[in-house]
């Protein structure tokens, strides 16, 4: 059994008035303070490259999209928010999707999807916002969804990056 | 005529800045609070967020009324008036500012009426907006909102007996109850020599009791046991909604701008403004608005900065504690007085 | 305008003292109480009497009836079951008539006493409202039938405690354990 002696209080600190007088100016000194809100739409969450925001859709250097419609992501998607349509092209990769939906009242950001691709097709941007009026304007087609290779490069080479370094481990 | 005409434009202004006042003292809490906590407050709605209050009140009238099941109905609608209607009422008798001018003959100063009995006045009609508290609570049928009620009424008979003592000894002192004639009184004259004449520098006992009373009295922190989130919900006001909580809310704030201008009427010179004795009368009123402000900001700053009180703490405080030290002030004063 | 008013506030106070006594919600009868203590105050306020209407408010209305609102809440009375009222004049013949006497001679002392004073209060009307006026009649030429008063007063309180307290049978008191403690 722990037995805590209390503290024998002065006769100031039991006139309490004095000690009062000293909390009002530890929270007067306060006031005066520099102030740590942060103006967020103004001033923006600045993100680094593990910010794991809403997944998108990577675009090589000419227009055309990476993805080749295989269903990977679809089926790693534990919240089931991809739906994909392939079809068959002519340019090498030989598919692509037709219709490429995500939607964002069921994605969990977890980025399985990410880790499933095996065209390094899809990639967690760091893009977080999210807002509209309606339920089926948060669901995302391809158009929303596309972005240039080069806005999603930050992520795309820290995730190589990690991955790379457990190929290390797992070949020694 | 003019003079009816005279009043009734006073109690307007009067009126329509106290409850501005209340509101932009709304503002202020939020904003003082915000501070306090290194954080930067309401900002988005006008400039610094000075609409802000406006916001809140179209918020609350668009909000759903509710009256909870089993609710006793006319009271639980009554309870948010009286609340408001006390607090607004006491306002009458402060005396804003010293002579404005004459019409004629007739002195007209700024303030609503000019009771001989303006210190009773206050308390006895400012008194009466706990029974918003207890009815609301009674009302409400709900056992937090009962608890606060109860809370609020031990509380009230505790610290209004220090309160009205701690008034007294001013009033021995200046033989009278009338408050302008208290102030005219404090205005002429230095104490000690050097100080301004206030009754603060005489009753300085008297000052620490009737600060620490008001607070117990507007149900304001360290004291504040009707509403007490952490145990009671929301206390009194736990079942209200829309309109009515925010009578409440301004019932809140009028008492304490109405306490806050009670103590510097009676401790602090009121409308005079230190060491100008023959001051105009808009320097007076500035004056008493600089006052009763550090006294509103006193209300703000002591919530961020002490824990509330343990309920047994409160009452030892108020019976054995102030009730001894208020009588202890009344007899000294009375010795110094009569000797 | 003045005696419109007056007679307002005389109807108010009547029909508040009834609903004191006849409505069954105690809450309603504390609030019906506390309307005539209002009415009252504004009659004295018509008669010029600002200290007195002040004192109504602040002492019965401030204090006194938030005192009895709290009782109430606190006891959680509801409405009372009047069929098991006991028969409590029959019981108790001699402690009233007692009572009753005493509360006569108390009040017929009052009126002796304050007898002669009472051209002289007269008088000075006009000073009873100032504070030293009220002083000097309470503390001077009535001191006495004020004393006397309290003691009424008192005895009422003592009165309302023996009336009110329930009595209880000997099954009905609480145990007491070895150490007198008492135990449920």
């Amino acid at each position: 059994m722990v037995i805590v002696k209390r503290k024998e209080l002065t006769l100031a600190e039991r006139l309490y008035i004095p000690e009062v007088l000293r909390g009002l100016r530890i929270t007067l000194g306060k006031m005066f303070q520099p102030k740590s809100t942060r103006q967020y739409p103004e001033e923006p969450i600045p993100s680094t490259e593990v910010t794991r925001g809403q997944p998108r859709l990577a675009e090589n250097e000419d227009g055309t999209l990476r993805c080749v419609s295989c269903g990977m992501c679809e089926i790693a998607c534990p919240a089931y928010a991809i739906t994909i349509d392939g079809h068959e092209i002519d340019r090498p990769i030989e598919r692509e999707p037709e219709r490429f939906e995500i939607d964002f009242l069921r994605c969990i950001l977890c980025g399985f999807c990410e880790e499933a691709c095996p065209k390094e097709a899809i990639w967690m941007s760091d893009e977080l916002e999210l807002a509209d009026t309606t339920r089926k304007g948060l669901i995302y087609g391809i158009e929303k969804l596309k972005r240039p290779a080069s806005a999603l490069q930050k992520r795309i080479d820290y995730v190589k990056r990690i991955n790379d370094r457990w190929r290390t481990f797992s070949s020694t | 005529m003019t003079v009816l005409l005279a009043t009734f434009i006073k109690a307007v202004v009067i009126f329509g800045a106290l409850v501005s006042a209340a509101g932009l003292a709304t503002l202020a809490e939020r904003k003082v609070s915000a501070w306090i906590q290194h954080r930067l407050g309401p900002n988005r709605v006008g400039p610094f967020g000075a609409l802000q209050p406006l916001a809140d009140g179209v918020k609350f009238i668009f909000k759903e009324e509710f009256v909870p099941e089993g609710a006793t109905r006319w009271l639980f609608i009554l309870a948010p008036a009286i609340s408001a209607m006390a607090a607004m009422m006491s306002v009458a008798v402060i005396p804003f500012g010293g002579l404005v001018t004459e019409i004629d003959g007739t002195e007209i100063y700024f303030s609503i009426a000019d009771l001989d009995i303006g210190a009773l006045w206050v308390v006895a009609i400012g008194g009466l907006g706990i029974y918003g508290v207890i009815l609301g609570g009674w009302a409400s049928n709900s056992k937090y909102s009962l608890y606060g009620g109860l809370r609020a009424s031990a509380q009230m008979i505790s610290y209004e007996l220090p309160l009205i003592l701690s008034i007294l000894a001013v009033v021995a002192m200046s033989d009278t109850l009338n408050l302008r004639e208290i102030v005219n009184i404090q205005t002429s004259g230095t104490a000690f020599g050097f100080l301004p004449n206030w009754n603060i520098f005489y009753q300085p006992l008297a000052f620490v009791l009737f600060v620490v009373c008001t607070f117990a009295e507007t149900n304001r922190h360290p004291f504040d046991f009707a509403e007490c989130e952490s145990e009671l919900v929301g206390g009194f006001h736990t079942e209200y909604s829309s309109m009515k909580f925010a009578l409440f809310f301004l019932g809140e704030y009028c008492a304490m701008i109405v306490m806050a201008s009670l103590t510097v009427t009676l401790f602090l010179g009121g409308f005079s403004v230190p060491y100008w004795e023959e001051a105009p009368w808009y320097l007076g009123v500035a004056a008493f608005v600089a006052k009763t402000a550090f006294f509103m900001f006193l209300f703000l700053w002591v919530r961020w900065t002490l824990p509330r009180f343990r309920y047994d703490q409160l009452m030892n405080l108020g019976w054995k504690v102030f009730l001894p030290l208020s009588l202890l002030n009344i007899l000294l004063t009375g010795l110094a007085v009569s000797l | 305008m003045a005696n419109f008013l007056f007679y307002l506030m005389a109807l108010g106070a009547v029909v508040g003292s009834l609903g004191v006594v006849g409505s069954k919600n105690p809450i309603t009868s504390i609030l019906s109480l506390l309307g005539t203590f209002f009415c009252l105050a504004t009659i004295y306020l018509l008669s010029g009497f600002q200290f007195l209407a002040a004192a109504q408010i602040l002492v019965y209305g401030g204090a006194v009836m938030v005192l009895f609102l709290f009782v109430v809440m606190l006891l959680n009375l509801g409405n009372p079951d009047t069929s098991a009222a006991p028969d409590f004049i029959g019981k108790r013949r001699v402690p009233i008539a007692i009572a009753t006497s005493i509360c006569l001679a108390l009040l017929t002392f009052i009126g002796v006493l304050g007898q002669g004073d009472v051209q002289a209060g007269n008088a000075s009307l006009a000073e009873v409202d100032t504070i030293t006026g009220l002083a000097e009649l309470l503390f001077g030429s009535f001191l006495l039938p004020f004393e006397a008063g309290s003691i009424l007063l008192l005895s009422a309180a003592v009165a309302v405690i023996v009336l009110a307290k329930r009595e209880r049978s000997q099954a009905d008191k609480p145990q007491t354990s070895d150490t007198g403690e008492a135990v449920r």
